[in-house]
């Protein structure tokens, strides 16, 4: 194996793969490299509990955008659509969301006739702004800084893109990004329940609460690639929750790049303001002019470069990122499935926008919340290999459990048991092992800082021309050769391999 | 009897009717202004509530009154004098104080006492802020482009807007965003690690808001208020002589010497329309008036839903309105002193009872301040911003006496069960006691005390659910959106109906601006 390459991609996730492959078409000699002893180690379903596997941070696995299949020439994983994308459960009482919206208006009118009559006109609205952030997440940041032609003519596109939304749905757009939810659901909206169904989106991986502002623009960036009518879950992969990893890998290894897996990067290498290679934890030192950290912000800048070569005031907006994570899971392993509707989506046991705001402000304070979110996916109904036959794995996504709190896995397992109980009072007879991962372990497990499963909490001062540190959205870092390409930077979580391709096309250009 | 004729009508005496009213009569138009009440200034009145003390009775400081507006009146040749408050103290819970004086020197020194770091920090801070409050300024003077119009002026307007961010560079275009979105206390962590600092420095950014410090948005508020300008001198607030009553009276009287008419007592039911034009007002008396201009300070919902039948309006307008959020979160204690507060912090009479004592001690105490308030409870230990008057204008209470003023958050207009007697009692002896931990000797000086909550400032000054900006300062309700997406040019879709308040661009403060702004708009179409 040479230790001379042309790139170093660190992180072997969707954008890592992304980075490699598009750098690799290019007839680059890329290596690939992770800390992992397998690659694309958080969209694998692993075993938590003899015969039972789960890939929890893929219960949403993304949006693969169709700039990224065109770079990867793969076609989309065959998608399954789940009948219902949220569902609220209560004591006594479930709304099941269908994604057919006439479906879930009937369902809604059972609550309120005037929120069921306006629900169709609502999911279209959200489905023409998420699909303008769907076209503006394909090309670079723009930024106040853009003077190079070939920079402008795409946000010209973009801005024919907004133009497109119409007038009004301009205006709206406008509006309501910086909203919180609660203030734009409660205009929409007369029952508290459909307020809390589609509410629960908008804090998703966020330390705010449904009053905070921005949580409008976090709940569109998460249905970037939904199906239409959804006003949450994605379409689940048939082929398994790594089944676009897989291709992405496919394509990678046909195009020549060299995978070591096994191996974290510890150092960036860098000589004269520019990036010579990196080095591995086993000491290996691979030479490379240039390199691709998929893997957060703060590790990348703060870690694996050595400060002397950033300027004070880059690395101050570096550690003023705000990752904050606050979203923990438990895995559950159970003979019986509760008996709920939509469990193949999401099922959220918050009732109403005021019990969220309260889980929320424990968190201001750097406190679990007694009385925690808890979001339910059973990911054997899409995938029944992954428990034995006749037995379920059921996932709970919690917030809010502030990485700082430092909660024991007991404590948080035992408050999210009794929550599920709370709405299903047999479910915890049903269990037969639950495995937890907190904050801190997703740090230490993932390579999260603080636990955040977004890399840098999606707030309106940390996403598009913002993400990863203002003026810096371009992909290039300020060592010459080393760029981002993770979750950290443009566009953020959830969108499939589209910063390792920009990442890529930075390099390329 | 026949309508009496004017060429404009504006409705509402408080600072922006009256400035509007002022540059409509400036341009040779027979301009009236009809205020409900027997004083002038809406929310910017000095009333003797109690014998020989004359209280700021709801806003009491000023700073973002526009130079421009100054100069054109010619105010301070009808009375306007701005003395400066030059000083806040925060006393802390371990008795201890934080200090910022209008002498930078000293404010450093005594930064420094409480932390060296942030004493270095608040040098570049306060540049970037003086900055940013520089870029901001010019939006304060400037007409909302509609950005999502092609028409040529609109288009004039953004290029003129987008070139002005482009002239501020990338980074303070940046740091803007991040004031814009950011929350406060966000905001102030990625500056300073005293919390007591930045508890006293998020204040200024919810004051006025149904926000806390951790809220987004709060950010831009802080900016808001740091746009302060007296003098030409960013940062300074200041008291009227005279109370805040003294401005309105000002601006009043430099109405009337370029030929405007005042009346008081004068309240408008409704506005004529005919054939989708405004024809005058109707008064409560049933007087009748016409003009071919009327105008509005009033807010949006009085505007748009009391004032004019809201059917006569197309639908999205109406929507719009209906969902702008008011919110009023902040309540006013005025108190007749016999004697000065001796704070447990610094005792006895100093410097520091001619400023603001700021009741922040750390962002936590804002912070469950407003969580008390977000789930419908006034805010048992408060927020409060305390100032005295008659220290730098003794003609406030009578010789040896004082007036305190204590502007108070949160006090939800929405609150559980509503206002009454009761509540409004429990809220008032909340302060006091909360005052009380911080100066012992407070509650054997009050004379007499006016508590106010904000169903009182709705009562009494008609703006809507006691919002003290005539509407939130959220970035939804800011610019090209306030009020509303189509109608922020301070046009109405009645021909002739004009608006003028704080509930336009850009919004709340003795500012004055969209009066201004508006009159300009008025006289422009007229032409």
């Amino acid at each position: 194996m040479p230790s001379r390459f042309d790139a170093v991609v660190i992180g072997a996730g969707a954008n890592g793969l992304t980075a490699a492959a598009t750098l690799a078409k290019h007839g680059q000699q890329v290596l690939l490299v992770d800390g992992a002893n397998a690659l694309t180690p958080r969209s694998r379903a692993l075993e938590f509990a003899p015969g039972f596997r789960c890939a929890p941070l893929m219960v949403d696995a993304g949006w693969a955008p169709p700039a990224v299949l065109r770079e990867l020439g793969i076609n989309a994983p065959s998608a399954v659509v789940p009948r219902y994308s949220v569902s609220v459960a209560q004591p006594g009482m479930t709304l099941a969301l269908a994604n057919d919206s006439a479906a879930a208006a009937d369902a809604i009118r059972s609550h309120s006739t005037h929120d069921g009559d306006e629900w169709a006109v609502f999911v279209t609205r959200l489905r023409a702004m998420s699909g303008f952030l769907e076209s503006l997440y394909q090309l670079p940041a723009p930024d106040i800084d853009t003077t190079k032609l070939g920079e402008i003519m795409p946000l010209v596109g973009a801005g024919r893109k907004f133009r497109a939304l119409g007038r009004a749905g301009m205006m709206e757009m406008l509006r309501v990004l910086p909203m919180p939810a609660r203030d734009y659901l409660e205009d929409e909206f007369q029952s508290e329940v459909v307020r809390a169904a589609v509410g629960a989106g908008a804090v998703r991986d966020m330390r705010q609460g449904p009053r905070s502002g921005g949580t409008m623009f976090n709940l569109l960036h998460y249905l970037t690639g939904a199906p239409g009518g959804s006003v949450r879950a994605r379409a689940w992969w048939q082929d398994g929750p790594d089944a676009f990893t897989r291709a992405a890998e496919g394509v990678t290894r046909a195009r020549g790049v060299t995978i070591r897996t096994g191996h974290a990067a510890v150092r960036v290498l860098v000589r004269d303001h520019a990036v010579s290679g990196v080095v591995l934890d086993d000491a290996d030192e691979i030479f490379a002019s240039t390199v691709v950290s998929t893997v957060d912000p703060a590790h990348t800048l703060l870690h694996l470069v050595d400060p002397v070569w950033l300027d004070p005031q880059f690395i101050r907006a570096v550690r003023n990122i705000r990752f904050r994570g606050c979203t923990a899971f438990v895995q559950y392993a159970v003979d019986k499935l509760p008996d709920l509707p939509g469990l193949d989506g999401v099922v959220t046991l918050t009732g109403d926008l005021t019990s969220l705001e309260r889980a929320y402000d424990a968190a201001k304070y750097g406190r679990m919340s007694e009385r925690p979110h808890v979001e339910l996916t059973a990911t054997t109904l899409r995938w029944p290999s992954h428990a034995p036959q006749g037995k379920h794995v059921v996932v709970a996504r919690v917030q809010y459990v502030p990485y700082e709190a430092g909660i024991s896995e007991d404590a948080l397992a035992g408050a999210v048991t009794s929550a599920i109980a709370g709405v299903v009072p047999g479910f915890p007879s049903t269990v037969l092992h639950h495995a937890v991962i907190t904050p801190e372990q997703l740090e230490r497990n993932y390579g999260l800082a603080e636990g955040a499963v977004t890399h840098g909490e999606l707030a309106l001062d940390q996403v598009l021309f913002m993400r990863p540190v203002p003026g810096f959205a371009r992909h290039a870092m300020p060592i010459r050769g080393l760029y981002l390409g993770g979750a950290g930077a443009h566009p953020g979580p959830g969108v499939l391999g589209m910063a390792g391709l920009l990442a890529a096309k930075a390099v390329l250009r | 009897m026949s309508a009496a004729r004017y060429d404009a009508i504006v409705i509402g005496g408080g600072h922006n009717g009256l400035v509007a009213a002022a540059y409509l009569a400036r341009a040779g138009k027979k301009t009236v202004v009809l205020e409900r009440r027997h004083v002038l200034g809406g929310a910017a009145v000095t009333e003797e509530i109690f014998p020989g003390f004359k209280f700021s009775v709801f806003s009491y400081v000023v700073s973002l009154l526009r130079p421009e507006i100054i100069r054109d009146l010619d105010l301070p040749r009808h009375g306007l004098q701005i003395l400066p408050l030059e000083s806040t103290v925060t006393p802390m819970d371990n008795g201890d104080y934080l200090a910022a004086w209008g002498d930078a020197d000293e404010s450093r020194f005594e930064l420094e006492r409480h932390s060296p770091h942030d004493a270095e920090a608040m040098v570049e801070f306060g540049r970037l802020m003086h900055h940013m409050a520089m870029a901001v300024k010019p939006i304060l003077g400037m007409l909302p482009p509609d950005p999502a119009s092609l028409s040529p002026s609109d288009l004039k307007g953004l290029l003129k807007l987008g070139g002005h961010f482009r002239s501020l560079g990338a980074e303070r275009f940046h740091a803007l965003h991040k004031l814009m979105t950011m929350s406060s206390a966000d905001y102030l962590d990625e500056w300073f690690e005293f919390d007591t600092l930045k508890a006293t420095k998020s204040a200024s950014g919810i004051i006025g808001t149904f926000l806390g410090p951790r809220s987004p948005g709060s950010a831009y508020v802080l900016l808001h208020h740091y746009m302060g300008e007296i003098d030409g001198a960013f940062r300074a607030w200041g008291f009227q002589r005279g109370g805040t009553g003294a401005i309105s009276n000002a601006i009043a009287s430099a109405a009337r010497a370029l030929g405007a008419e005042i009346r008081t007592e004068a309240a408008v039911e409704r506005v004529t329309v005919s054939g989708g034009r405004a024809t005058g007002v109707a008064l409560a008396n049933g007087d009748e008036l016409s003009a071919p201009i009327v105008v509005s300070s009033l807010d949006p919902r009085r505007t748009f839903l009391d004032l004019v039948d809201p059917k006569a309006l197309p639908a999205d307008l109406v929507t719009d309105v209906r969902r702008y959020k008011f919110r009023g979160s902040s309540g006013k204690v005025n108190l007749a002193l016999s004697g000065l507060p001796d704070f447990t912090c610094m005792p006895g009479v100093g410097p520091h009872l001619r400023g603001a004592v700021s009741i922040s001690p750390s962002v936590e105490y804002l912070e469950r301040a407003y969580d008390d308030a977000k789930y419908g409870e006034f805010s048992r230990h408060p927020y409060m911003d305390i100032v005295i008057p008659s220290m730098i204008d003794p003609g406030m209470a009578p010789p040896g006496k004082h007036v305190m003023s204590i502007f108070v958050q949160y006090a939800p207009f929405q609150i559980n069960g509503g206002w009454d007697d009761a509540k409004r009692d429990a809220f008032g002896n909340a302060v006091i006691d909360t005052v009380s931990r911080y100066a012992p000797n407070l509650k054997s000086l009050i004379l007499h005390k006016q508590v106010i909550t904000p169903a009182d400032i709705e009562r009494i000054t008609g703006l809507s659910e006691g919002n003290i900006f005539a509407g939130e300062l959220a970035l939804q309700q800011l610019f090209f959106l306030r009020p509303s997406a189509q109608w922020a040019k301070y046009a109405t879709p009645i021909d002739g109906y004009w608006q003028c308040g704080s509930g336009t661009h850009p919004g709340g403060g003795i500012m004055g601006a969209p009066g201004r702004l508006a009159a300009q708009q008025i006289l422009k179409a007229a032409r």
